[in-house]
C-alpha cells in the first residue's frame, strides 16, 4: 500500500481492485495492452484484443470452453472460485492467497494494508484555548467591527415597509387552544341523512293458523271456496296454497312450492327499494291561485228571469237601447223584433228582406236609430220607442240632410226609405257590394262600421257617416279575413279582428299601432272594455283571450271554460263583468276587474255558468249582451229565444 | 210515540184557552193541533166551533226539530183563526196583456197592452172601454167615485197621463185632461188621500205631481218653438202640466204611492226606495236594496212597506226607521221576479204578491216560511194584483186574463 502513499485515495472497490491486479499481473508477464481504458466490446468481433508495446496485435487466447466445460471446470477445479478472466488479455488468472485476502478485506470495507491503524489518536493544531503564541498572527479584519451597510439598508427597507403598512407586524397568537367543531353545521333535531334513508328489507309474513298441518276447521276451505281459489288468478289469490289437514306431523309431505317460495323471497329482498325517493310534498290545492269567492263578487247574473219568445228561427244578434228599456233582436226569420225588457213583451215587429245578421242600437241617447244588416243591405230603423221628442228629432235629422253639390262616387248606395218601409220605421237603406256580417256604432253615434268578410278583398270594412251620408273605406288592403271590428270607446282607435290577429289602428294618424296575437285558430268575436285598455276575444276553438293592451300583445289570460266554439263576448258598461256565449248552449259570466293602478293586473274570476238555451242544429248561444245599467245579461240562441239572466 | 209538552197561546181574546201545557204527540200535524184546540174551545165555551178551523203557527218551530228536542222543554205554539181559501169568482178575458188593475167596491178598472183601459162590473161584464192613448197603458187609478160621475187616470207608454171623466149613467167617458211633461213611458200613478192630486213616476227618472181636479182651462205649455199642430189633432182633452217635479232617482221609477197626504214614496230601478215630502219636494230618506224594485205597497195598519223586486223575495221594510234601511222580513217562495205586491186593506198581517212564475201568493207575515195560499190560475206572467176593501183579490197578467177571488174577511171581525 505504499504505492498509495502519494495518492489521495487508498484503494478501490472490488471491480477496480481486480483490474488493478490484472494490470499488475500483466506487467509481471510484460504483456501490456495499449488500447487504454476503452470498452473491450469494441474488439469483440476481432481476433485480437489490442496491441502491445511494440504495436503488435495481442491475439485473444483460444477459448473453446463451452457451457459443459465451464460446468466441469466449476465442479472439478478447486481453484475455480479464485480464477478471474483478464478482460484486457482474455487470459484466466488464478489469484494468489494474498490477493484473495486483500479482496476480502476490501469487500469488508477495511483498509488494504493490514498494518494501518485508522483509529490513531488525533492531535489538534487549533484549540479553543487562547495560546500565548497564536498559530497565526494576522490582525482582525475591519469589517468584523464595523456595522454592515448592506444590513443597514435591508433593515431600513423593512422599517419603511412597516411604517407604510406594507408589512403587517405579526399578530399576537391566540393562547386559547382551538378545536374544529365537527358537528357545527348539523341540526341537532334533524335525522341524519343515512338514518333517514334507511329502508329495512321487507319482512316475511309469519306463518299463521292456515299454515298449520292441523289448522282449525274455519281455516280449511270449503268445496266452493276451493273452486273459487282454483279459478282465481294466482296473482290475486289471498293464500298462495291450500290449507290442508293432516292427521299427524309425520304425515305431512314435502312442501312442493318450497323452492318457488324461497326464490320469490330472494326476489323480494333483491328487488326491494334500497333508497327512499324524495318527493316534494305539495298540497295540490296550494297550487291553485287564490281567487276570491264568487259569492263576494256580487252582483252578477245568476238565474234566468225572462224568456223573450216570438222568433221562429235562430236569433243571430241582439242589442239593448242605451236607456235599458228596450231590446232589439234580429233573426233568421227575416224579422227584427223590439221588446220591452222588464216584461218580455214584443212591442214591435219589423220585417226586412232577408235573414238578419246583425243589429246594433245607436249608443247615443239623443238619437233613436237601430242599424240592421241583412244580406248586402244595412237598414237604419227608427223604432219609435222611448222619448217621442228624441224619435221625432231623429227623423228630422235624417230628413234635414241636403245633397252636397259634388256627388262622390261611393261603393255604397244610400237611399231614403219610402212608402210602406217608412211606415214600418225604415229610414235609410245602404246597399253594399257584398254581404254584411256585422254592424257596429261608434260611441258618439254618428259613425257606423260594417264588415263584409271576403278573403283577400280590399273592401272588407267600410265606415259610414250617417249625418253626411258618406262612406269611407279606411283600408287600402286587408290582410286576411276580417271577422269583426269595433271602435275604441274613448280614443280614435279602430280594432279589426282577422282570423288570428287583432289589429289596432289609429284613425287620426292612419297607422297601425298594435297587432295582438290571439294564439287561437279563428277569432269569432271581440269586445272592448269600456275603459279602453282591455280587449277580450272569443274564438271558435273554445278559447277566450283577455288582452291587456298596456301589458303585451299576447293574451294576458286565456280561459278555456266552454266546451264548444264561442260565438259572442261582451263587457258590461259599469259592472266589472264580462260574458261569453258558446255553441254548448251556456253563457259564462266572469268577474273581470280592471284597476286604475297600472301595476295591478286585472282580476279575472269565472263566477257563473248560465244555462237555458236548447241546442238546435249544433248551435247554442249566438249573441250575448249586457243591460246598460243593471247586472243583467241577455243571450240569444239558435232555439229562437232571447233570455234574460239576472 | 214520543210526546211533546206544548203550550198554546193566542192574541185573540175570543179564543183564549187555559194557559196549561198539554202533552201532544210529536208527529202532530196542523190539522191535529186544530182539532185539539177546537175540542178545548168546545169544552170551554160549550158551543160548536166546527166552522172555526184554526191555523197554527209555530213560534219556535219546535215540532220540526224533534230529533234533538229536549223533552223537558215546553213548545210554545201560537194559534190564530184559519181563513177559508180564496174562492175564484170571475175570469175576465181581455184582448191583450193586462198591465194594471184597480178595483173599488163596484167597478174594476184595468189597463191593457192594447192601448185601452177598461171598466168592468164585479160580475165580469165589460162596461166601458177607455181608448185614447197611442201606446200601451201601463197604469190606471181611480181618482173619485161618485154615483154617476167618476174620475179615473190612465198612464201610458206614450209619455202621457190622461184624466177621464166617466158618466156611469149615460155610460160615456170623456177625456178631460192630457198630462204632458214626462220624457219617458209613465209606469206608475198614485192618487193622494185627499183625491185632489196625483203623482206619476216615469222611465225618465222623474216623479211629477199633478192636479187631479178637472178644469176647463188649458195649462200653458212652455214650448213655443215646437210645432203643436200635429199633436193638437191627435190629442184628446186639455193639456195639463205638472205642479211639481221631483228628481233624485238615478234610474227609472217603477212604483209610487202616497204614505199620507204629505208624504210620497217611490221605488226605482236604481235599487232604492225614496221618501219625499210632497209639499216641498224634499227627499226625506232612502231605503237601499240590492235589486231593482218592481212594486211597492204600504199598509197603514201595520206601517210597513212591502216591496217586490227582480228576485224571488217579497221584502218588508219599516219606512220610519232612520238607522239604516234594514229589511225586516223577506218572504221567499216565488220562483221568479215579484212583479206586484199589495197589502190587505183590512188585515194588518196579510198581503198578496204576484210573480213571473205565474202564481199569486197570499202571505201572512207571521208565517214567513210559507205562504198561506198559492193561487195558481194564471198561465203566464202576472203583472198586477189588487185587493179591495170588500175582500176581493184581483190579478192580471200576460195570459190576457183577469182573475178575481173572493177572500172571506175574518169571521172574527164579522162577529165582533
Amino acid at each position: 500500500m505504499e504505492w498509495y502513499k502519494d495518492y489521495p485515495h487508498i484503494g478501490y472497490d472490488l471491480e477496480v481492485s481486480l483490474l488493478v491486479f490484472i494490470t499488475f499481473s500483466v506487467r509481471s508477464q510484460d504483456i501490456r495492452n495499449t488500447v487504454g481504458n476503452i470498452p473491450m466490446e469494441w474488439y469483440k468481433d476481432y481476433p485480437h484484443i489490442g496491441y502491445d508495446l511494440e504495436g503488435k496485435k495481442i491475439f485473444k487466447p483460444i477459448r473453446n470452453k463451452d457451457e459443459l466445460d465451464e460446468f466441469l471446470d466449476k465442479m472439478e477445479n478447486p481453484d475455480y472460485w479464485r480464477t478471474v478472466q483478464d478482460k484486457m488479455t482474455g487470459a484466466d488468472i488464478r489469484l494468489s492467497d494474498e490477493q484473495v485476502d486483500l479482496v476480502h478485506r476490501l469487500q469488508q470495507g477495511k483498509f488494504g494494508d493490514v498494518n494501518f491503524n485508522e483509529y490513531e489518536p488525533a492531535i489538534d493544531f487549533f484549540s479553543n484555548e487562547v495560546m500565548i503564541h497564536p498559530v497565526t498572527n494576522r490582525p482582525q479584519d475591519k469589517r468584523s467591527f464595523i456595522p454592515s451597510l448592506i444590513e443597514k439598508e435591508k433593515v431600513g427597507k423593512l422599517v419603511h415597509a412597516i411604517k407604510m403598512g406594507w408589512i403587517k407586524p405579526r399578530r399576537p397568537k391566540e393562547t386559547t387552544p382551538q378545536y374544529y367543531d365537527l358537528w357545527a353545521k348539523e341540526d341537532p333535531n334533524s335525522i341524519l341523512g343515512r338514518h333517514k334513508m334507511h329502508v329495512p328489507a321487507p319482512k316475511m309474513k309469519l306463518p299463521g293458523h292456515e299454515e298449520s298441518y292441523n289448522p282449525p276447521p274455519e281455516y280449511l276451505l270449503s268445496e266452493e271456496e276451493r273452486l273459487a281459489w282454483e279459478q282465481q288468478d294466482p296473482e290475486y289469490r289471498k293464500l298462495s296454497f291450500l290449507p290442508q289437514k293432516f292427521a299427524c306431523l309425520r304425515a305431512v309431505p314435502a312442501y312442493s312450492r318450497f323452492i318457488h317460495e324461497r326464490f320469490e323471497r330472494c326476489l323480494d329482498l333483491y328487488l326491494c327499494p334500497r333508497q327512499r325517493k324524495m318527493r316534494v310534498n305539495v298540497n295540490p290545492e296550494d297550487l291553485i291561485p287564490k281567487l276570491p269567492k264568487p259569492k263576494d263578487l256580487q252582483p252578477f247574473p245568476t238565474t234566468q228571469s225572462l224568456v223573450y219568445r216570438g222568433h221562429s228561427s235562430l236569433v243571430r244578434s241582439i242589442s239593448v237601447s242605451p236607456s235599458g228599456q228596450w231590446l232589439v233582436s234580429g233573426s233568421d226569420d227575416c224579422t227584427v223584433r223590439f221588446w220591452e225588457v222588464s216584461t218580455a213583451r214584443c212591442l214591435k215587429t219589423v220585417e226586412v228582406g232577408g235573414a238578419v245578421k246583425g243589429v246594433a242600437w245607436n249608443p247615443n241617447p239623443s238619437i233613436c236609430l237601430v242599424a240592421v244588416s241583412y244580406d248586402d243591405t244595412v237598414v237604419l230603423l227608427n223604432p219609435g220607442l222611448g222619448d217621442r221628442l228624441v224619435c221625432t228629432a231623429t227623423d228630422q235629422l235624417i230628413s234635414s240632410y241636403e245633397e252636397p253639390e259634388e256627388v262622390m262616387d261611393q261603393s255604397v248606395q244610400w237611399a231614403v226609405a219610402e212608402g210602406e218601409g217608412h211606415e214600418q220605421g225604415h229610414r235609410l237603406i245602404l246597399k253594399h257590394p257584398k254581404t254584411v256580417r256585422q254592424v257596429t256604432w261608434h260611441g258618439k253615434g254618428d259613425y257606423l262600421a260594417c264588415v263584409m268578410p271576403d278573403n283577400g278583398s280590399s273592401l272588407q270594412v267600410v265606415i259610414h257617416q250617417v249625418s253626411k251620408r258618406r262612406t269611407q273605406n279606411p283600408f287600402r288592403k286587408n290582410k286576411g279575413l276580417v271577422q269583426c271590428v269595433s271602435f275604441h270607446p274613448i280614443r280614435p282607435y279602430f280594432f279589426v279582428a282577422t282570423q288570428r290577429y287583432v289589429r289596432v289602428y289609429n284613425l287620426i294618424k292612419q297607422e297601425l299601432t298594435k297587432k295582438l296575437m290571439a294564439n287561437c285558430k279563428w277569432i269569432s268575436s271581440m269586445a272592448i272594455h269600456p275603459g279602453g285598455d282591455n280587449v277580450i276575444c272569443g274564438s271558435y276553438d273554445c278559447r277566450l283571450a283577455w288582452f291587456d293592451l298596456d301589458l303585451s300583445t299576447k293574451p294576458y289570460k286565456v280561459l278555456r271554460h266552454h266546451k264548444k266554439a264561442l260565438r259572442s263576448v261582451a263587457y258590461h258598461r259599469h259592472y266589472p263583468l264580462f260574458a261569453s256565449g258558446s255553441d254548448d248552449g251556456s253563457v259564462i259570466v266572469c268577474h273581470g276587474m280592471v284597476y286604475n293602478d297600472l301595476l295591478q293586473n286585472p282580476l279575472i274570476v269565472p263566477v257563473k255558468v248560465l244555462k237555458g238555451h236548447t241546442i238546435t242544429h249544433d248551435l247554442g248561444v249566438l249573441d250575448v249582451t249586457f243591460h246598460p245599467t243593471q247586472p243583467w245579461v241577455f243571450s240569444s240562441g239558435a232555439d229562437g229565444t232571447v233570455r234574460l239572466f239576472t | 210515540m214520543s210526546q211533546v209538552q206544548a203550550r198554546f197561546f193566542t192574541e185573540n181574546k175570543k179564543y183564549l184557552i187555559d194557559d196549561v201545557p198539554f202533552s201532544i204527540p210529536a208527529a202532530s200535524e196542523v190539522a191535529d193541533l186544530s182539532g185539539v184546540i177546537n175540542k178545548l174551545l168546545e169544552a170551554k165555551n160549550g158551543q160548536d166551533l166546527q166552522d172555526f178551523l184554526k191555523v197554527i203557527f209555530q213560534k219556535l218551530c219546535g215540532i220540526y226539530y224533534l230529533e234533538t228536542w229536549d223533552k223537558t222543554e215546553v213548545v210554545e205554539i201560537e194559534y190564530v183563526e184559519k181563513f177559508t181559501a180564496p174562492q175564484p169568482e170571475e175570469c175576465i178575458m181581455h184582448d191583450d196583456w193586462i198591465s194594471s188593475v184597480e178595483a173599488d167596491s163596484e167597478w174594476i178598472l184595468t189597463g191593457s197592452y192594447d192601448k185601452t183601459a177598461r171598466i168592468w162590473s164585479m160580475e165580469g161584464k165589460a162596461v166601458m172601454t177607455v181608448a185614447g192613448h197611442t201606446d200601451v197603458v201601463k197604469d190606471v187609478a181611480w181618482v173619485k167615485r161618485s154615483f154617476s160621475h167618476s174620475l179615473l187616470l190612465t198612464a201610458s207608454l206614450d209619455q202621457t197621463i190622461m184624466l177621464w171623466e166617466w158618466n156611469s149613467e149615460r155610460n160615456k167617458v170623456e177625456a178631460r185632461h192630457c198630462c204632458r211633461g214626462h220624457a219617458g213611458s209613465v209606469d206608475t200613478v198614485a192618487v193622494d188621500p185627499t183625491r185632489t192630486k196625483f203623482c206619476s213616476g216615469s222611465w225618465d227618472k222623474m216623479l211629477k205631481i199633478w192636479s187631479a181636479v178637472p178644469t176647463v182651462e188649458e195649462d200653458e205649455i212652455e214650448e213655443p218653438n215646437r210645432p203643436r199642430k200635429k199633436q193638437k189633432t191627435e190629442q184628446m182633452g186639455l193639456t195639463r202640466t205638472p205642479l211639481m217635479t221631483f228628481s233624485g232617482h238615478n234610474e227609472a221609477v217603477s212604483s209610487v204611492l202616497w204614505m199620507d197626504a204629505e208624504e210620497l214614496c217611490s221605488a226605482s230601478w236604481d235599487h232604492t226606495i225614496r221618501l219625499w215630502d210632497a209639499e216641498t219636494g224634499e227627499q226625506k230618506s232612502t231605503l237601499t236594496g240590492s235589486k231593482v224594485f218592481n212594486s211597492i205597497s204600504y199598509s197603514p195598519l201595520c206601517r210597513r212597506l212591502a216591496s217586490g223586486s227582480t228576485d224571488r223575495h217579497v221584502r218588508l221594510w219599516d219606512p220610519r226607521s232612520k238607522d239604516g234601511s234594514l229589511v225586516l222580513l223577506s218572504l221567499t217562495s216565488h220562483n221568479g221576479w215579484v212583479t206586484a205586491v199589495r197589502w190587505s186593506p183590512s188585515h194588518e198581517h196579510q198581503l198578496v204578491s204576484g210573480s213571473l212564475d205565474n202564481v199569486v201568493k197570499l202571505w201572512d207575515t207571521r208565517s214567513c216560511k210559507a205562504p198561506l195560499y198559492d193561487l195558481a190560475a194564471h198561465e203566464d206572467k202576472i203583472l198586477c194584483v189588487d185587493w179591495t176593501e170588500n175582500g176581493l183579490i184581483l190579478s192580471g197578467g200576460a195570459d190576457n186574463k183577469l182573475y178575481t177571488y173572493r177572500y172571506s174577511t175574518c169571521v172574527s171581525d164579522a162577529g165582533a
